[in-house]
C-alpha cells in the first residue's frame, strides 16, 4: 500500500515539484558564471580567503616579530612589501591581517543575518503594532550613516577589534530585517503560503520551512555585499584608532601606523590599504554576480 | 502640493523623535563617568562639591528619562548644552566646524556630478561596448575604493611629489576663495569618488530604461538626431534617479567626511565628532550626531519632495 503523506507534507511536495531546486541552481550558476566581473569577483574573494587560511604557512615571519636593524625598508629582498616602522614584515603583517579583517567582516556579517532575518521574518508576518514600532527604530536608525553609527557604538562599547565587529553588526542588522520584512510581505500573499497554512502546518514552519526559503536570494546578495562594507567600515574604525590596537596587524591599523610614515614609506599605506580594496571590490562583484544569478529584476 | 509636503514633513517627526531618543539613550550607557574622567585629568585638584556640581550641572544624577526630556526641551529652544570638556556652548564649538564640512561637501558633491553624468550618458548610449564598460569597471573600482586609499595616493602623488595643492589643513573661503578651493580640493575628489560610483550606476540604469520607453521610439521615429533625443527628451527623465541618489547619499558623505577631514587635517564636524569621542564628550558628540541625522532625514525629505515635483504621479498615489 502508498504510504500517505500528511496534508502539510503534501503541499510541501507540490511546491517542490512545481520548483525543483537543482534546476534553479544550475541555471543559477550558468547566469552567474557567464558574468565575466561576477567570475573576477568569485576568483578575488577565493585568493584572499586562501591568504588567510594559509597565513601561518605562507608568512615568511611572525607578524609581530620585530628588526630594528630593518625599519622601514622599501619593497625587496628578504622583504618582499617592505617593513614598518619597527622593523615588522610587512607582507607577514598583511597576510596575518587578513585572517583579521576578513573574519571581522563574515562575522559582523553572519551576526546582523543571525538577528535581522529572524526579526523581519517574524515582523513581517505578524505586522500589526510590533511591525510598526519596529519600523519606526529601523527607520530612525538608518538615518544615521552607517559609519557614524559604528563609530558611536565602538566609543561606547571601547576599542577594540571585537567591539567594532558587534558595532558593525549592529549597523547593519536594520537593512537585513527591512529587507526579509519586505519579501515577506510580497510572498505571504502567494497561493502556496495559504495553501501550507490551510494545511494546519504550524507558524514556524511556514516561516522558516516555507517563507524563508524563498525569500533568501537579496539577503544573499545583500551579505556578500555586506561583507565588503564590513571589511570597510572596520578598516576606517580601526583608521581612526577605535578598531584593532597594537601590535595587533588588521589592514585598518596597518594604514593608520602607516599614514605617519607616507612621505617615506608610502609601501606602508598602499599595501595594506591595496588589500582593502581587492577584498572590497571582490565581494561587491561578488554580491553584483549573485543579484544577477539569483533574481535579475533585483539589478539596479 | 501643500497637502504631499505636510504629509511627508508629518512622516519624518516621528524618525527624528526616535533617532533622538536612540541615540541619547546609547550615550547614556557609555561606561565610565565623565565627570570623573575629568576629574581624573585634573587628578586630586577636584573636590567632591565640584564633582557633584558638575554632575548636577549636567542632569547626569538624574533619572534617563528625565534627563532625555530636558534635553529634547533644550535642543528644541536651540541650546544644545555646553562641552563638557572645555565648558563652552555647544554652538560655540559646533558652528565653527560647519563650513568646511559644508564646502568640502559641495565640492565632492560636483565632483560626483562632474564624472557621473557623462560616464553614465556614455555608458548608457552604447550599451555593451567598451565604454559601457570602462564605466561599468570604473564605477565598480571607485565604490570599493577606500577613503584612505585614494586620500593616501593623492597626498602622495599631488602634495608630497609634484607638490602641486597642499597636503593638508583647510582655509576658509571668506578668508582667500583661492587657497580655500586649493586645500580642499583633494578631500573633495576622495569623497566625491566613491559618490561618483553609485551615482554613475544610477545615471545608467536611470537612463537605459528611458531610452526603452515608446515616447523615445517615437522621438527616434520623427527622424531626430540621437544627440537631440537623448540630451532633448530623454537625459531629464533619465536623469531622475540621481536625485535619489544624490539626497540619499548625503549620509555616506557625512560619514566619509569621518575618514576625509582625519586624513587631510581639516577642522570640520567629522573630525570635532571623533576628537568629542575620543575626549568623552557626551554633548558635542550627541549634537553633531543628531545634526547628522537631521541633515539625513530632511535630505530625505527634500529629495521626495523634488521627486513629487518633478513627477507628479508620485505625490499623486
Amino acid at each position: 500500500m502508498a504510504e500517505t503523506m500528511s496534508a502539510p507534507a503534501l503541499a510541501e511536495a507540490s511546491v517542490a515539484t512545481a520548483r525543483p531546486a537543482h534546476r534553479g541552481l544550475a541555471y543559477g550558476l550558468r547566469r552567474f558564471t557567464r558574468r565575466r566581473l561576477a567570475v573576477v569577483g568569485i576568483v578575488l574573494v577565493g585568493l584572499e580567503l586562501l591568504l588567510a587560511v594559509a597565513a601561518p604557512a605562507l608568512a615568511p615571519y611572525a607578524p609581530n616579530a620585530q628588526d630594528f636593524r630593518a625599519v622601514l625598508q622599501p619593497p625587496g629582498w628578504p622583504h618582499v612589501l617592505g617593513t614598518d616602522d619597527l622593523g615588522r614584515d610587512i607582507l607577514s603583517r598583511l597576510l596575518h591581517g587578513a585572517r583579521l579583517s576578513l573574519a571581522v567582516g563574515v562575522a559582523a556579517v553572519t551576526l546582523a543575518v543571525a538577528v535581522g532575518v529572524p526579526l523581519g521574518l517574524t515582523v513581517g508576518y505578524s505586522g500589526g503594532r510590533l511591525d510598526e514600532l519596529l519600523m519606526r527604530v529601523v527607520d530612525s536608525l538608518m538615518a544615521l550613516p552607517p559609519l557614524v553609527l559604528a563609530l558611536v557604538i565602538t566609543a561606547v562599547l571601547g576599542s577594540g577589534l571585537q567591539n567594532a565587529m558587534f558595532a558593525i553588526a549592529v549597523v547593519a542588522i536594520p537593512t537585513y530585517t527591512r529587507l526579509m520584512r519586505g519579501q515577506i510581505l510580497s510572498v505571504k500573499q502567494n497561493d502556496y503560503v495559504l495553501a501550507v497554512f490551510a494545511c494546519g502546518a504550524s507558524i514556524p514552519r511556514i516561516l522558516f520551512r516555507h517563507m524563508l526559503p524563498n525569500s533568501i536570494a537579496p539577503i544573499v546578495v545583500q551579505a556578500s555585499l555586506g561583507i565588503g562594507f564590513a571589511i570597510i567600515t572596520e578598516s576606517s574604525l580601526s583608521f581612526i584608532g577605535l578598531g584593532a590596537q597594537p601590535p595587533t596587524a588588521t589592514w585598518g591599523s596597518m594604514v593608520q601606523v602607516g599614514f605617519q610614515y607616507l612621505e617615506i614609506a608610502p609601501w606602508f599605506v598602499l599595501a595594506p590599504a591595496a588589500m582593502i580594496f581587492l577584498a572590497v571590490l571582490g565581494f561587491n562583484l561578488l554580491g553584483d554576480g549573485l543579484r544577477d544569478a539569483l533574481d535579475p529584476s533585483l539589478r539596479g | 502640493m501643500t497637502k504631499y509636503l505636510l504629509r511627508r514633513l508629518l512622516a519624518t517627526i516621528p524618525v527624528v523623535v526616535v533617532t533622538s531618543i536612540i541615540l541619547f539613550v546609547v550615550m547614556r550607557v557609555l561606561p565610565g563617568d565623565p565627570i570623573i574622567m575629568i576629574a581624573g585629568e585634573a587628578q586630586s585638584d577636584i573636590s567632591p562639591d565640584l564633582l557633584e556640581r558638575l554632575r548636577q550641572e549636567n542632569d547626569l544624577d538624574k533619572p534617563i528619562y528625565v534627563q532625555y526630556v530636558t534635553w529634547a526641551r533644550k535642543i528644541l529652544s536651540g541650546d544644545l548644552g555646553r562641552s563638557i570638556r572645555s565648558r563652552q556652548p555647544v554652538i560655540n564649538v559646533l558652528v565653527p566646524r560647519l563650513l568646511p564640512t559644508i564646502q568640502i561637501g559641495l565640492m565632492a558633491w560636483l565632483t560626483a556630478l562632474i564624472i557621473a553624468i557623462p560616464v553614465g550618458v556614455m555608458s548608457a548610449t552604447s550599451p555593451n561596448s567598451w565604454k559601457d564598460w570602462l564605466g561599468t569597471v570604473g564605477a565598480l573600482v571607485g565604490a570599493a575604493m577606500p577613503y584612505f586609499l585614494l586620500g593616501g595616493v593623492l597626498i602622495y602623488v599631488v602634495a608630497l611629489r609634484l607638490r602641486w595643492l597642499p597636503a593638508s589643513g583647510y582655509v576658509s573661503p571668506l578668508v582667500d576663495p583661492l587657497q580655500s578651493l586649493k586645500v580642499s580640493l583633494m578631500p573633495a575628489v576622495t569623497l566625491g569618488l566613491g559618490l561618483a560610483a553609485v551615482t554613475t550606476r544610477q545615471a545608467r540604469s536611470g537612463l537605459v530604461e528611458v531610452l526603452q520607453q515608446p515616447y523615445v521610439t517615437t522621438a527616434r521615429a520623427k527622424g531626430l538626431r540621437e544627440r537631440r533625443v537623448i540630451l532633448g527628451h530623454a537625459f531629464k527623465n533619465g536623469m531622475l534617479p540621481v536625485v535619489t541618489i544624490l539626497g540619499i547619499q548625503l549620509g555616506n558623505l557625512l560619514g566619509g567626511a569621518v575618514i576625509t577631514e582625519t586624513i587631510f587635517a581639516v577642522p570640520g564636524t567629522g573630525r570635532l565628532l571623533v576628537e568629542a569621542i575620543f575626549s568623552r564628550d557626551y554633548a558635542i558628540v550627541q549634537a553633531v550626531v543628531l545634526l547628522i541625522s537631521f541633515a539625513v532625514v530632511f535630505a530625505n525629505l527634500a529629495v521626495d519632495l523634488v521627486y513629487g515635483y518633478l513627477d507628479p504621479r508620485i505625490r499623486l498615489s
